[in-house]
């Protein structure tokens, strides 16, 4: 199948085209509605959130330590503590391991997910039931247990990967400490948090396949492509929207991460295992600098948007399409 | 209400010579909430509702809330709620916080009242220590806690113990025993010691004559890189590499249901431990007769190691509008009638020296309650608390044990940070 | 049987494989819930709870004020999930359906918050319900839910309302229907199951959130199961067995929730999904 065909295939069948090019054609001239239909929610998030973000970006160029907040006042330092963050070794470790981390949690999660999403595309109905219950019980457990569990399976003495681990024969794991590195530590916190993941993603994409039409599938199949030219060249295109939108949430959430490593590390992670959302909240309730953990947040907002401008930019470019 | 004005004019006297501040609150217009904040599983229920019930003898219209908080990340719920307009009136606090909230002006100055707590001359000492901050006294000693060693009774005649060591030499002897004992066990610790447990390796550093930080003209200085320090530290490692197979980069949280598993000799403990290594859910049972308590033993026959002294403060909030009602409800959980009950029923260490006997005859809370007699506390700064929050002790500790560091490396590099940390301009 | 049916029963094994490991800790955690004390942290795993109990689950429930939190968790759930749907689906609406000035920037800020990490604004959300005097209020913990959640509901949904086609509605409103009529009969229906889906999503995300309600609900009645569970964990260690009783508890409403739409939630998904 060649690329043209592919792309008029893309037409074939889904609804979508014509809204795609004129969503609002029916209503070119709106006038107020569309302010009053945004209005409650707008009202809601600026209501509740306008204030604390403005607070949270005030403290940012404030020295306010434990004395300041109890008297709702502090010392206006101006750019200090985002000079002593930028200008700190330990801050660059910590925004590299953080960018690091979410990179691979992304990369595994987005990979494993495509794949489990196919995998289910290809068995009975039965157990493809059976696998989506599962993953919504994963979805339901509560971050704080989830990780709690995961701890366990994980410890020293009494958890039960060690266990078995070494009576599988893969060597001897007894009293195997998986956080003395921190490189096997975040091996650990990965799993834990790709498996967190999981059951979003291949939801979203096993919803997402099965809007795929089938006759293209199989015309592509009957011209003798192999499933690996079908999946790339015929389906990869079509969720194109739905991976951007994946990975951009993923995105987001990994660069975030916080619980998994605070919990699994019993709330007092080593500074090897410092990620940007534990030094914020560490310089914060810890140390009690309130100023610094408020600059650190801000930081990795703007580092955030900066790692996920691209997808926002590929995203409202496509709304620039619709426009047209 | 003619025939009332009586005792409310003597109840009024009585509570301004008590020296209850604010407004004018004349005990007729008493009313309103109490909310005091204690801390899951400090005190029994029974002492709780008698507090409440004698204080609302006194002050039938004032409602006690009693708010249980949790451990778990409680410094962020103290941070907020003193932030607020509307802290709770009373807090109970680990006394290595107290330093901390009376350094940023959360609790008020109760140097002048002090007086009037009952058995406040004879207050632990350490406590009080903790309590008081640029020579005053912001909160009032409320319970304690020590540490000594518990061990099996069992396991030691088995190996051919008769008595418990009362010498750190003997401590080692008597460990190889369990260990040659014990051999064909592969799960077998003789002293169980998690590497991170910084309150059961203080009284090593302390028993040499070592120290945490000393200060001196208001600038704090690290002494754990002293040589005193540092032997002490050199015996506990060897300790611990011959005898502990526990964690060396785990804390001691699950010891007391590991002891039970059977495993293990001996364990260095707090005295509510106990509980929790027969208590029926978590634990066993079956072990209660087997159980014996030695104090942790010096270097020096016939002495014993400085203990630390844990325990909770009870302070009042600075910006509490019912100073007076606090302090009321403070004076009787702190006072004789209901320290005796914490130390009874509670089985924790009450805040008065001569109440320290009540448990004297219980042979295995009567050794908790005798080595806090001999107890140290840790450096009275606001920073101790980032101290603790930063790791320093614990990290240190696991660079020892694990051997990523020798001892002169890891002292001297937590002495520099503590000693900053202490000194950091809050 | 054919070579294909073989190789489905292969992906069939694979599937199961898959599904064994990852529902590994949710067995972990309900059946240690059964397990007496002593059969928890072993040093030699349990697999199957040998001496079945339910004092974990007697003495979680006998906890003070687990009702309380219980109905709690409830009535904020439900507040949160039912204004959040609503709003959503209106900003949802004027996004998708209309071309304003200052689209691209309501999109834009609809993206950008969720970039906040929320443990930064615990503080200053805090002392902004304390001027407001609403500390230790259910309404605090719902309003502060709610702008958490918009903002991702509000873009999804727009992904749904923009899927379906306008020529639907122009067509009911020539065959007589009038705007709201033709919006109602046509539009929702079709939207429904994306309405569905966000409102799990709200519901998970309100129900197992943790640090907001720790830090402004107080008193005992006031509490959440999130912050309930907290409580296994005293200062004289974690009570494994009622901690993961209590949290199978908490799990319960959540599936209970989830398995009764599951239905919609896969075709919700679909319709939504690939056009984004």
């Amino acid at each position: 199948m060649n690329p043209a065909s592919a792309a008029a295939a893309a037409g074939h069948g889904r609804l979508a085209k014509s809204t795609l090019l004129r969503p609002w054609a029916w209503r070119p001239s709106a006038g107020a509605t569309p302010y009053f239909l945004l209005a409650p929610a707008l009202l809601v998030l600026a209501g509740v959130l306008l204030y604390p973000l403005a607070s949270l970006l005030a403290l940012s160029f404030q020295h306010y330590g434990l004395r300041q907040l109890i008297a709702h006042s502090g010392e206006w330092v101006g750019l200090d503590n985002y000079a002593t963050a930028l200008r700190d070794g330990f801050f660059w470790k910590v925004v590299l391991r953080t960018a690091a981390f979410a990179a691979v949690n992304v990369a595994l999660t987005m990979v494993v997910g495509t794949l489990i999403a196919l995998l289910l595309e290809r068995v009975h109905r039965p157990v493809r039931v059976l696998v989506t219950a599962g993953l919504v019980l994963v979805w339901a457990t509560p971050v704080v247990v989830a990780v709690d569990l995961w701890q366990w399976m994980f410890d020293f003495e009494f958890g039960v990967i060690n266990w078995l681990l070494t009576h599988i024969g893969f060597g001897d794991y007894i009293h195997h400490n998986w956080f003395a590195n921190p490189l096997q530590g975040f091996a650990v916190i990965t799993v834990v948090v790709v498996w967190g993941a999981l059951p979003f993603v291949v939801i979203t994409l096993s919803a997402g396949l099965s809007q795929v039409p089938r006759d293209l599938i199989e015309a592509a199949e009957v011209d003798g492509a192999n499933p690996l030219y079908v999946f790339w060249f015929v389906v990869a295109p079509i969720l194109r929207p739905v991976f951007v939108i994946l990975a951009t949430l993923s995105t987001i959430w990994d660069f975030k991460v916080f619980d998994q490593v605070w919990i699994m590390l019993n709330q007092r992670p080593a500074a090897d295992y410092f990620l940007l959302g534990i030094y914020s909240f560490s310089e914060s309730f810890r140390v009690t600098q309130y100023g610094l953990g408020a600059a650190l947040a801000v930081i990795l907002v703007v580092l955030l948007a900066g790692a996920t401008s691209g997808y926002v930019r590929h995203y409202m470019g496509q709304l620039g399409e619709e426009a047209s | 209400m003619r025939f009332k004005t009586l005792p409310v004019a003597l109840f009024g006297a009585l509570l301004a010579v008590a020296g209850c501040s604010s407004s004018s609150n004349t005990p007729a217009q008493e009313s309103g909430t109490l909310t005091v904040w204690l801390m899951n599983g400090s005190a029994p229920q029974s002492v709780v509702d008698g507090v409440n019930a004698d204080f609302n003898a006194k002050h039938p219209n004032v409602k006690v809330d009693i708010q249980i908080q949790q451990w778990s990340d409680v410094t962020t719920k103290l941070d907020t709620a003193y932030a607020g307009s509307t802290p709770p009136d009373v807090v109970e606090l680990g006394n290595t916080l107290v330093a901390k909230y009376a350094a940023a002006g959360a609790l008020e100055d109760i140097t002048g009242k002090k007086g009037s707590f009952e058995g406040s001359a004879s207050w632990l000492q350490s406590l009080t220590e903790s309590c008081t901050y640029g020579g005053k006294l912001y909160c009032v000693p409320y319970y304690a806690g020590s540490r000594a060693v518990i061990y099996r009774k069992d396991m030691f005649s088995a190996a051919g113990i008769t008595n418990a060591p009362a010498s750190i030499d003997e401590l080692q002897t008597d460990g190889q025993k369990l260990m040659d004992a014990n051999k064909s066990d592969s799960n077998f610790s003789a002293l169980y010691f998690p590497g991170k447990y910084w309150y059961a390796a203080a009284p090593f550093v302390w028993d040499f004559g070592g120290d945490i930080a000393t200060q001196s003209g208001g600038q704090w200085k690290g002494s754990l890189d002293s040589s005193q320090a540092q032997q002490g530290l050199t015996t506990l490692k060897g300790l611990v590499d011959k005898l502990s197979r526990a964690d060396k980069t785990g804390d001691e949280a699950k010891q007391d249901q590991a002891f039970a598993q059977g495993h293990i000799a001996m364990i260095i403990a707090n005295g509510w431990e106990v509980g929790q290594v027969i208590d029926p859910k978590v634990g066993d049972p079956s072990l209660k007769d087997k159980l014996g308590v030695f104090p942790i033993p010096s270097h020096t026959a016939g002495k014993t190691a400085p203990v630390f002294l844990g325990g909770s403060d009870l302070g009042i909030s600075a910006k509490s509008k019912m100073q007076g009602l606090a302090q009321e409800w403070v004076k009787l959980l702190a006072g004789v009638k209901f320290q005796t009950q914490m130390a009874t029923v509670g089985q924790v260490i009450p805040n008065n020296t001569t109440l320290l006997d009540l448990n004297a005859n219980n042979p295995l809370l009567g050794t908790f309650a005798t080595a806090a007699k001999n107890s140290r506390f840790v450096p009275n700064s606001p920073n101790w608390a980032n101290v603790e929050s930063a790791n320093v002790l614990q990290d240190m500790l696991v660079t020892i044990f694990t051997g990523k560091q020798t001892i002169p490396a890891a002292t001297s590099a937590a002495s520099s940070q503590v000693a900053q940390i202490l000194n950091a301009k809050s | 049987m054919s070579a294909r049916e073989l190789r489905r029963i292969g992906w069939d094994a694979v599937a199961v494989l898959f599904f064994l490991l990852m529902i590994f800790p949710i067995y972990w955690m309900v059946t240690t819930a059964f397990k007496p004390g002593r059969d928890i942290l072993t040093l030699t795993p349990v697999w199957v709870p040998l001496r079945p109990t339910l004092d974990n689950f007697a003495g979680a429930i006998a906890q003070p004020f687990f009702w309380n939190d219980v109905l709690n968790s409830i009535l904020i759930v439900s507040a949160t999930v039912l204004v959040s749907v609503g709003l959503a689906f209106l900003a949802a609406l004027a996004v998708a359906r209309f071309r304003f000035r200052g689209r691209a920037a309501v999109l834009a800020m609809l993206i950008g918050i969720q970039m906040v990490p929320l443990s930064a604004l615990v503080i200053p959300i805090f002392l902004f319900y304390d001027s407001l005097e609403l500390v230790d209020t259910l309404l605090a913990v719902v309003l502060t839910y709610l702008a958490f959640v918009l903002p991702f509901m509000t873009w999804t949904l727009r992904g749904f309302i923009v899927n379906v086609p306008v020529e639907m509605e122009e067509q009911a409103m020539t065959d007589g229907c009038s705007r709201t009529g033709a919006f109602f009969r046509i539009v929702f229906p079709l939207v429904a199951p994306g309405l569905v889906a966000t409102s799990v999503y709200a519901f998970i995300q309100a129900w197992n959130e943790y640090l907001i309600a720790y830090v402004l609900l107080r008193s005992g009645a006031h509490q959440t199961l999130t912050v309930w569970l907290a409580s296994f964990t005293t200062s004289h260690g974690t009570d494994w067995g009622g901690l993961m009783a209590g949290a199978t508890l908490t799990g319960l409403p959540v599936v209970v929730f989830f398995l009764a739409l599951q239905r919609y939630i896969a075709s919700g998904l679909t319709a939504g999904a690939v056009k984004g």
